[in-house]
């Protein structure tokens, strides 16, 4: 029963107190409308509490505004993690602020005499149920935290409702206590919203955006001088003022879309099982193929003769690459004997590896400045940028006991032969003492 | 008349001249240094441009820093492992790449602009020596940079350029003719590219070049604050700006633009999508040589000569242009502005030409050869 | 008896049509103008055949089975993985079919069309059968025709974008208020 009185009447209650009232206040006491300033009485605590109250109640209304009143927007947002932690950070550090000036507010009320004359009872009860506002809000964003995720999705149906004129406290009733309570003093509050300094809100300045300052003081020529410094100082202030708010804006907003990022740059990186598999797999490869060429290395130093495949298993048109005494690559093709030809393949311009494919002029191709050369002599064709020829290998084949059959040297001088029938099996060396 | 001064004035006169450390107070810089206003204003930013570059080069430099694994078997793979599996590096890494080519091409902007204003002029030469060693520096820079991710392209590209300098031996004399192997050797660290000449372009890339770039550009910074900004053009300007906050403030803004730029183009365009993908596997010193091998852009307008011209016609060019460069401000002492900028019209065209189509003058040069 | 077998192995190696289809690999290298090798499809950059990582003679017996099974794939949606091809390589496979890739590889211009159109492996918004196209690898999101690239990433980033624009522009305003704010403070007086 108590709900539905604070949640369905009193919103309406609210509503109509606000619309009629400032109706009536705007057309006969239209002068009314007004913060009420008391900067001229006392500036020293209200330069501390006005600024930061306004900036932290500004950014807090618009928040709420946002969430209620653009509800698919703002589930859009508020899926960006990032932002949704943004949101949350500044929401209740907008709340502090709120905190501390309504503090400042109500303290400077009550110690300074010149206010006190001013003050009605209006002044204090407006302030305690600001202050009381911003705590339930506070309480409510600590204790059910993610409320900028949450709430519209909880509470934009009951506020819907009553615009719509269907109330229904049911998305209300069972919300924790502090949430309950911050929307029952929130429709007490704007309840008494138009009979107090708060209508202010409702001229909208947004003008003060490009006016420039206004101060409020005595006017009388003993201050005049001190009123030019001032406006000075105020002037240096504000622009101490910007440039703090874009300097913290760009902080902000970095940490919303870029600096987020960098931060997990040094993060350690959480992969899955699969992606770490596929790193360590790769690494490994690496590794292996590091070893493969060290091995290879030392294999050349050690040995007098060393492995390069079986005859049987080279071709005429693509050759085998493999690594010759210097360390350097070399193609093995078989020529129409069925004996080998071995050539370097580091080309002979600048140093590329040529590719393994013979052409149909029995010519192999280096990709990096177009030569081709002739596996037969070696010699790059004309035009090649190339101008000496690869130089060919020495070999030895030898039979599966390791029986030399037959050898030739770099410069095609053989010794020995081999029967074709054997020439199958045989299998295919290179010496040291060619090289 | 007085006498004429003894040779120890004559040095403190000479020093004081183009060392005027008086202007270096801060009420000099905030208060009275002021920017000529001209048509060629714009080139004023062109150093400043430069300095932004380097200074993102710095800070993502040192972020790749901490996953780079300068080992021919673990490069490729924890280049690959920042690009895909650490959040953000591809970012990190394509800002890398991508500000790279900015720098240089701000860098030689920045070159040709201020010789056409004749900047260099007394009493401005040691700026000029050290712009000139700083171009030296940021080329060294994309050289030995260009290395490290060892894949196919970077490999190869450099085992091309370090054969190059051997090939310089055969028009050498006598006994000079061993010098360049020495020198290919030195700089390879062993018979091939391998994890010597790694190790190497590492060690400058990360500390030699960033330490010598910081000295050469701690001169070049003092030098521009010490003489204040080159008049520029014959006529005085008849208007200035003040460099404090005016002129300073365009340049912050014009920083921020071009770092979106960047940013934008780094975050959406990877730099390797212009070549093709066999060129970024990793290095396979037993396989073939991928086709397409190609310094970076900024070398191709001695790359491209090279292989068209005879070898020894590019070299000497090369040694004379790299020398010619240091003596600038005594060899164009008396020369007109005008002349300086048709001078350095040509030269832009050049650059430009055979920037942008020299794989076609390639083309049509060796089509015709054949 | 082992001769036989000996044989048959034999004519299985040298009679059956060759593992690779440089044919495709011309195609895409044709009209892209961008040198493409086999990793676009095969595991191993140079192809099926040899001992290297990815190719045939480095097999144990498991991807043996596996490559038998992939051959038999005949028919389309076989689902098979084979372990001498890349991920692209099974789709195609699994998508076409072995019967179908032989026959396109006379007409390789159509394999492209004949691919899905939604397929995008390396999630980079190009879809497969255009990376063929185009010369890039489809498994390498970071490789793509670079305007397309732009424009896929354009639209994938656009909140960061906007807001590393608002940041820089309220730096800038920051910074521009704070250096006046200086000059002022610093002004000799007159």
């Amino acid at each position: 029963m108590f709900d539905l009185f604070l949640f369905i009447g009193l919103p309406y209650v609210a509503i109509a107190s606000l619309v009629v009232v400032s109706f009536i206040r705007y057309k006969f006491r239209a002068f009314s409308y007004s913060s009420l300033s008391t900067q001229f009485l006392e500036d020293r605590w209200l330069a501390w509490a006005s600024l930061p109250w306004h900036l932290g109640i500004i950014l807090i209304l618009l928040g709420h505004l946002l969430a209620f009143g653009l509800p698919g927007v703002w589930s859009i947002l508020v899926s960006i993690p990032t932002f949704l932690l943004v949101v949350e950070a500044l929401g209740i550090f907008s709340a502090l602020l709120c905190l501390v000036s309504l503090v400042i507010l109500l303290i400077r009320r009550f110690v300074d005499a010149k206010l006190q004359a001013v003050t009605s009872y209006l002044d204090v009860v407006v302030l305690l149920i600001l202050l009381f506002q911003v705590l339930t809000g506070l309480a409510a964003a600590i204790h059910h935290r993610w409320g900028a995720a949450w709430a519209p999705g909880a509470l934009g149906p009951y506020i819907r409702s009553i615009f719509l004129l269907q109330p229904d406290a049911s998305f209300v009733k069972d919300m924790p206590p502090f949430v309950k309570l911050h929307i029952a003093s929130a429709w007490v509050l704007i309840m008494f919203f138009p009979f107090t300094r708060l209508v202010h809100a409702l001229s909208v300045p947004l003008h003060y955006f490009v006016r420039s300052p206004q101060k409020v003081v005595w006017n009388s020529s003993r201050s005049q001088v001190r009123f030019e410094q001032k406006i000075q100082f105020d002037n240096e202030k504000r622009l101490f003022l910007k440039a703090a708010f874009g300097a913290g804006a760009s902080v902000a907003l970095l940490s919303l879309g870029v600096l987020d990022k960098f931060f997990r740059y040094f993060l350690k990186q959480d992969l899955t099982n699969a992606e770490e598999s596929h790193i360590l797999s790769q690494k490994l490869q690496r590794l292996k193929q590091s070893a493969d060429e060290r091995e290879l290395e030392l294999e050349r130093m050690n040995k007098d003769s060393i492995f390069v495949a079986k005859l049987s298993e080279l071709s005429r048109t693509r050759g085998k690459y493999f690594i010759d005494y210097q360390m350097r690559p070399a193609l093995a093709f078989s020529d129409e004997q069925g004996l080998p030809i071995l050539i370097s393949a580091k080309c002979t311009h600048l140093g590329c590896t040529v590719g393994q494919e013979l052409d149909a002029q029995g010519r192999i191709l280096c990709p990096c400045h177009i030569s081709y050369f002739d596996i037969k002599t070696g010699q790059p064709s004309p035009g090649s940028p190339a101008k000496l020829p690869l130089p060919h290998l020495g070999w030895a084949l030898k039979d599966e006991q390791g029986n030399l059959l037959m050898a030739q040297d770099p410069e095609g001088r053989r010794e020995g032969s081999i029967d074709p029938s054997q020439a199958g099996k045989s299998l295919l060396f290179i010496g040291k003492r060619f090289s | 008349m007085g006498k004429q001064k003894n040779k120890f004035l004559q040095m403190v006169d000479f020093l004081t001249e183009r060392m005027p450390l008086h202007n270096l107070s801060f009420d000099h810089i905030v208060n009275e240094k002021e920017v000529p206003v001209h048509r060629m204003s714009w080139a004023y930013y062109m150093g400043g441009l430069t300095l932004l570059f380097f200074i993102i080069q710095l800070v993502t430099g040192v972020f790749l820093l901490f996953y780079y694994q300068p080992t021919v078997s673990d490069a490729h793979a924890s280049v690959e492992y920042i690009t895909f599996f650490v959040k953000s590096g591809f970012l990190i890494r394509n800002l890398h790449t991508w500000s790279s080519s900015c720098m240089i091409l701000c860098l030689m902007v920045h070159m040709i602009t201020s010789f056409a204003m004749k900047a260099f002029a007394r009493p401005r030469e040691i700026t000029w020596i050290s712009g000139s060693l700083l171009l030296i520096i940021t080329f060294a820079f994309g050289f030995t940079g260009y290395l490290l991710p060892w894949h196919q392209i970077a490999v190869n590209a450099t085992k091309v350029v370090l054969q190059s300098i051997e090939e310089a031996g055969h028009y050498l004399p006598g006994a000079l003719a061993a010098l360049p192997s020495y020198i290919k050797e030195i700089i390879q660290g062993e018979v091939s590219v391998g994890q010597a000449t790694l190790s190497r372009f590492y060690a400058l890339h990360v500390v030699i070049l960033p330490l010598f770039f910081m000295g050469a550009i701690g001169l070049h910074l003092l030098g521009v604050q010490l003489h204040g900004m080159s008049p520029g053009v014959d006529t005085p300007p008849r208007e200035k700006e003040r460099f404090f906050p005016v002129f300073i403030l365009k340049d912050f803004w014009l920083w921020g633009i071009v770092f979106l730029v960047v940013f934008v183009l780094s975050l959406c365009l990877p730099f390797e999508s212009f070549y093709s993908y066999p060129l970024f596997e990793a290095y396979n010193a037993l396989g073939s040589t991928p086709e397409g091998i190609k310094p970076e852009w900024y070398f191709y307008f001695v790359y491209y000569p090279l292989e068209i011209l005879p070898f020894w016609v590019i070299m000497l060019g090369m040694t004379i242009a790299q020398a010619g460069i240091f003596f600038v401000p005594w060899i164009f002492k008396n020369t007109s502005r005008k002349v300086l900028s048709i001078i350095a019209w040509i030269i832009a065209a050049y650059l430009i030409i055979i920037t942008l189509f020299g794989q076609l003058i390639y083309e049509v040069f060796k089509g015709s050869g054949k | 008896m082992k001769l036989f077998i000996n044989i048959i192995l034999l004519s299985l190696v040298y009679l059956t049509p060759a593992f690779a289809h440089p044919e495709f690999q011309r195609y895409s290298k044709k009209v892209s103008g961008r040198s493409v090798n086999c990793a676009m499809c095969h595991r191993h950059s140079d192809g099926p055949e040899g001992v290297k990582p990815g190719q045939i003679g480095s097999l144990n017996q498991d991807e043996l089975n596996a490559l038998g099974l992939a051959r038999q794939a005949l028919k389309p949606g076989a689902g098979v993985k084979s372990p001498i091809l890349n991920e692209f390589g099974s789709s195609i496979l699994n998508q076409l079919g072995k019967e179908k890739i032989l026959e396109l590889k006379q007409r390789p211009e159509l394999l492209a069309g004949s691919l899905s159109k939604t397929n995008d492996l390396d999630g980079d918004g190009i879809p497969d059968a255009e990376e063929f196209k185009d010369g890039t690898h489809p498994l390498n999101s970071l490789d793509g025709h670079p305007w397309k690239l732009f424009k896929n990433n354009l639209g994938k980033n656009w909140f960061d974008i906007l807001m590393i624009v608002l940041a820089t522009g309220s730096g800038l305003y920051g910074l521009q208020n704070a250096l006046i704010w200086l000059s002022i403070k610093a002004r000799r007086e007159e």
